[in-house]
């Protein structure tokens, strides 16, 4: 390996003349000191995006390892805005703790870096179990997620709709998935088959078994519903008709 | 007893009920809905008023909060007050049974008044589908004023 004069440290040059063995041990050193360097850099450039690869992976990791076992996060693709995480259309599969499954999808999920339990959810529809065997699907403009605590708050129009027929619509709600409860302070306009509940507050418990309104509840029953309760009786107690 | 033609009293058919409260609490596995707190419930002319109003559902088919199951009866309860065309009748409790479609308002003291003629008696049953209404009165109960019927008629009221 030849080392051209060009590469002398200068410094040496105004030294008294010493002898060529200190000359040359000097440059021999100077010469190492330069080796050590440039092998350092070498190094660096290696190990850098090394270590920030790893470092990108183990958060991910870590926030997936962090969401209770029964959670599962699905994310479509992940960037970095702004200092927080933006995962775009992200599936969301939990258990209630009676081990009933509920699923949650959203257009976008954005994640605070640090703070892996909550969730802010844009476009929301989720499936959450309502009674023993009833289901209610729901879908809101928006809404944070708080995976530790499992629940959901929702802060804007809602839409809840079960199979059993119910259509339910709500300013905002907050859903304790894992205890199966939702209460929410703002007016609610509830449609039933043949019947309409409106209030200005709701409550939820009991997975949907019991349901408690508050605040000018107004409940309308359509007719059709109370020929039935009418007519099943009435051929026999009075000729069911309404003579009057 | 004295019975009487109820001509105001009456449910129609065809006409949708509104109940408003300040409170509803619907408990499906008991299949009722409890109307607590200034309750009224409308239908076209009638009205009633309570402080509280039990719906009980028939649970074998359907369920009290999906709604699907039929109303069974009504029970008021505090202060009831019901008002139809011509007549108002006020009482301590009462029920309406969907299927029999008979109201009976009962209480220490049921008042039934028609413009300025008052009747008053412990039980009023009234088949709301026909009007018929037959008011008791308390003797048999509480034994109160010999189980007589009260009754004040204002003169000149009769060729109305």
């Amino acid at each position: 390996m030849t080392i051209s004069s060009a590469q002398q440290p200068t410094g040496t040059a105004r030294r008294t003349a010493a002898t060529p063995s200190a000359q040359e041990s000097r440059v021999e050193e100077a010469f190492s000191r330069a080796r050590r360097h440039s092998g350092r850099v070498r190094f660096l450039k290696l190990t850098l995006p090394v270590v920030a690869v790893l470092m990108v992976a183990a958060f991910v990791a870590k926030s997936w390892l962090a969401t209770p076992e029964g959670v599962s996060v699905e994310l479509g693709s992940t960037a970095i805005e702004g200092g927080r995480l933006v995962m775009s259309d992200p599936k969301l599969d939990g258990f209630t703790r009676d081990n009933r499954p509920y699923n949650m999808t959203a257009e976008r999920a954005i994640q605070d870096i640090g703070n892996a339990s909550k969730i802010d959810l844009e476009g929301i529809a989720a499936k959450l179990p309502l009674d023993d065997d009833n289901w209610v699907t729901v879908a809101a403009k928006s809404g944070v997620l708080d995976r530790d605590a499992n629940t959901l708050g929702l802060d804007s129009d809602i839409t809840f709709t079960t199979d059993t027929g119910i259509h339910a619509l709500l300013r905002s709600a907050v859903v304790d998935m894992a205890s199966g409860k939702l209460e929410t302070s703002d007016p609610v306009d509830i449609m039933l088959d043949g019947a309409r509940i409106e209030a200005d507050s709701m409550r939820i418990s009991e997975k949907g078994a019991v349901m408690v309104f508050e605040n000018r509840v107004r409940m309308e029953i359509d007719a059709k519903r109370l020929q039935t309760a009418a007519n099943a009786e009435g051929d026999t107690a009075n000729g069911g008709t309404n003579e009057n | 007893q004295e019975a009487g033609r109820l001509t105001g009293l009456k449910l129609d058919g065809d006409k949708p009920i509104q109940i408003e409260s300040d409170h509803l609490e619907v408990r499906e596995n008991d299949g009722v809905a409890i109307f607590t707190g200034n309750v009224s419930v409308v239908q076209g002319p009638t009205l009633l008023r309570s402080g509280k109003m039990t719906v009980h559902y028939n649970t074998e088919g359907g369920s009290a909060t999906t709604g699907s199951a039929d109303i069974d009866r009504l029970e008021v309860e505090g202060k009831v007050y019901v008002k139809s065309e011509t007549q108002v009748a006020t009482g301590d409790s009462g029920s309406f049974d969907m299927r029999s479609e008979v109201l009976v308002l009962s209480g220490k003291e049921v008042v039934l008044t028609e413009g300025d003629n008052v009747v008053v008696g412990c039980r009023l049953t009234v088949q709301m589908s026909t009007g018929l209404a037959t008011l008791d009165g308390c003797g048999k109960q509480q034994g109160g004023s010999g189980g007589r019927v009260k009754m004040l008629l204002k003169p000149g009221s009769q060729n109305r």
